[in-house]
């Protein structure tokens, strides 16, 4: 038996449920025009896995990496949310560098 | 130095099953009139995966199924989360569908309007903009 998969799959799974508190907190202070960021530093951390030679720390970091990609493509539809009432809303956010350029783009929503 | 493929392998498998999920489970729940089908669909393939990442020696296709059946088993729980988004109007109801016409009937909340469908502005809407969008909806 190969428990290495399946241990992976539910680590994963609370993986991405932090996924959800760092979306709804994360957009509430910072706004969804951090995407872009966030999107550059889980790829960034899935390329770093190819040279981390422990298979765990490799693979617990890709799929970190990847649901901080996710994560970016929710933003958008979070900020609708809050707007909505349906969280918390905070009008005033810490905004990212080059905001006003970052505006001008579509933000990904899947 | 060798590269090691888990990681990517294991991103990969995160991102594109729950990209699949995500998109797989509302549409699916959008047009399926007993959802039981569906969910016992997905239990199953994810047992399937559960028992090919137990057996598989080889490292990368057992992080792949296993992640991918934790995905699927995962996936079966959220067609009955969607189906209280729909009672709850957080995502649209198809009237076309008989569950979903019942849901609309027995729900104040529920609607076929998608609160979702727009860019964000900025700021709060107020209960009067909220009433007048879902009016304008109808």
């Amino acid at each position: 038996m190969n428990w290495f998969g399946l241990s992976l799959g539910f680590a994963t799974l609370f993986i991405i449920g932090l996924g959800f508190v760092w979306v709804i907190r994360g957009e509430r202070y910072f706004g969804y025009l951090w995407w872009l960021y966030v999107m550059g530093a889980g790829i960034a951390v899935i390329v770093a896995t190819l040279f981390i030679s422990n298979n765990w720390t490799s693979a617990l970091l890709g799929a970190f990496g990847a649901s901080l990609v996710w994560g970016s493509t929710e933003l958008k539809e979070q900020a609708v949310r809050g707007e909505l009432g349906w969280y918390p809303f905070r009008e005033k956010k810490i905004l990212p560098p080059f905001a006003d350029v970052i505006k001008k783009w579509k933000a990904p929503s899947l | 130095m060798e590269l090691n493929f888990v990681g990517v392998a294991a991103a990969l498998a995160t991102f594109f099953g729950v990209w699949m999920g995500h998109v797989t489970v509302r549409k699916v729940e959008r047009n399926a009139i007993h959802l039981w089908i569906p969910i016992g669909f997905f239990l199953a393939l994810g047992l399937a995966f559960v028992s090919l990442s137990l057996t598989t020696s080889s490292l990368i296709l057992s992080a792949v199924s296993g992640i991918l059946a934790v995905t699927f088993l995962w996936d079966a729980l959220e067609f009955v989360r969607q189906q209280n988004r729909i009672k709850h109007g957080h995502a649209p109801a198809n009237p076309n569908n008989p569950r979903h016409a019942k849901i609309l009937a027995e729900h104040p909340e529920a609607t076929t309007f998608g609160w979702l469908d727009r860019d964000p502005r900025g700021s709060k809407y107020s209960a009067e903009e909220l009433a007048a969008m879902k009016a304008g909806a109808k």
